[in-house]
């Protein structure tokens, strides 16, 4: 094993008129490998949605359990119900599989080819064809780099603005001008899958003419977030949660009006905090030499929870919490972004100002935020560790 | 002369930000910014009271309807 990681991100649109999206991503997280499969099912609508569902989940589930891929797309085809009006049982998919954090296989069948952004430049890597089953799947091994980030995407990318905005949809070459374009390297899997998938739904002008998926792996560095939310139970054990937490390698944020007091004492700095209310909503910043991050605290994570859920939803507010330099924005950047690894550190001391049913901050609405943005970081595919004291 | 307001959780709730502002406005039209440095901490464990704000070091709640006469009372006095 190695100091490297990966980072999946996704998302889909659906063709305009359908309910239901016809590609499907599917992701499992072993000790040593990440798996990814996204398939795209014929048609749209309900049919396009079982046949993408039952080959992403058919193809993911047995390559984790270390099946070959012949024996997979032979599952498949023995498996996948016939479509009537067509007279075949079809589903495109692409497979990205990282093992130990080391190298990369990619098996394709008939989806647009991965692309592969190695230091934000576009990497033609080798691909082989193979016969399986009468069908061709080309595979690929590439030893990963730091960076690298491996893009995959449904055919409704490349026909994005087909015959509307432009005569021949957006070829798989202008996605990759596109993206060496816009890739800034803070960019997460999640934030370069969002970004091609916004720009194919401009190109069909809020109408997709099909499903539309991008998924993408990036391989980075460990990164550690530690956050200290709430002053412990027993004010006897101050230092010991402050040195265990100022022990841990990584980033260092306390969210919290008195945590951020005693965080104070402890490292014997002051506490500067600042009145500049970027978001009406969201209390302002404080500062303490040592520590990378100083925020309140009940109000600041909850607004966080909101931009998470927001991610692994409609994902409208990206571009807010990405812009803004609130408390909430910088704090879901550097948990959405740069994270990897986050540890919390959650004091379950109760403020008897704050147990009044008038305001939202009481001790209850604190213990569940930390339950639901835990989760909902976990869902993005961090590793997460929870200490009460 | 120094006043600090609470931006803690439950001040910010009973109105942080309108009590900077209306201070912020009121410092400009008396000419003040010189002789007030107006700054923010976080809790100041009167949370039942708050906004807590303290001018020097004497500890003073203040709502969003007050902010007036405070600063009229506490500040333009001494």
């Amino acid at each position: 094993m190695n100091d490297l990681c990966v980072d999946v991100g996704y998302k889909s649109i659906i063709k305009f008129g359908e309910q239901l999206c016809g590609d499907m991503v599917q992701i499992v997280k072993n000790p040593e490998s990440t798996i990814l499969v996204l398939a795209d099912g014929l048609g749209s609508g309900v049919k396009a949605n079982i046949l993408a569902t039952l080959t992403s989940k058919i193809i993911s589930t047995m390559i984790a359990e270390h099946m070959s891929i012949e024996e997979c797309v032979n599952t498949i085809t023995a498996t996948l119900p016939i479509c009537k009006t067509r007279g075949v049982a079809y589903s495109t998919f692409s497979i990205i599989k990282v093992t130990n954090n080391d190298f990369a296989e990619i098996i394709q069948y008939d989806n647009p080819n991965v692309i592969l952004l190695r230091e934000g430049k576009h990497f033609d890597y080798p691909t082989e064809g193979r016969t399986i089953s009468g069908k061709t799947v080309l595979y690929s091994k590439i030893d990963l780099q730091c960076g690298d980030v491996f893009i995959t995407m449904s055919d409704g990318a490349i026909y994005a603005g087909v015959g509307e905005t432009l005569n021949f949809g957006w070829q798989r070459d202008d996605i990759i001008d596109y993206i060496e374009r816009e890739y800034r390297t803070d960019f997460s899997a999640q934030g370069v899958a969002a970004k091609i998938v916004d720009a194919c739904n401009d190109l069909y002008m809020q109408k997709p003419g099909d499903d539309t998926t991008v998924a993408a792996i990036k391989v980075r560095k460990r990164e550690a977030v530690n956050l200290m939310f709430g002053p412990p139970r027993n004010p006897a054990d101050d230092n010991k949660m402050l040195a265990m937490f100022f022990a841990k390698h990584g980033k260092h944020i306390v969210s919290g009006g008195t945590t951020s007091n005693i965080t104070a004492k402890y490292l014997g700095k002051p506490l500067v905090a600042s009145i500049n209310y970027i978001d009406p909503e969201v209390p302002p910043t404080a500062e303490i030499e040592g520590v990378d991050l100083v925020t309140e605290g009940v109000l600041t994570i909850n607004k966080v929870l909101e931009y998470a859920k927001d991610c692994g939803g409609e994902d409208k507010l990206y571009s807010e919490w990405h812009s803004k330099n609130d408390g909430a924005s910088q704090l879901a950047r550097m948990l959405f972004d740069e994270a990897t690894d986050i540890n919390f550190y959650v004091g379950r001391a109760i403020n008897p100002a704050h147990q009044n049913p008038n305001l939202p901050i009481g001790f209850n609405i604190k213990m569940q935020l930390v339950d639901e943005i835990s989760n909902e970081l976990k869902r993005m595919g961090k590793t997460v560790n929870v200490s009460y004291f | 002369m120094k006043v600090t307001i609470c931006i803690g959780s439950s001040c910010h709730l009973k109105g942080s930000r309108q009590v900077i502002e209306r201070l912020q406005q009121l410092i400009r039209d008396n000419n003040l910014g010189d002789s007030i440095e107006l700054c923010g901490t976080f809790c100041m464990k009167n949370c039942v009271n708050g906004v807590s704000v303290t001018v020097d070091d004497n500890l003073f709640s203040v709502k969003p309807d007050s902010v007036d006469s405070f600063f009229e009372k506490e500040i333009l006095k001494r």
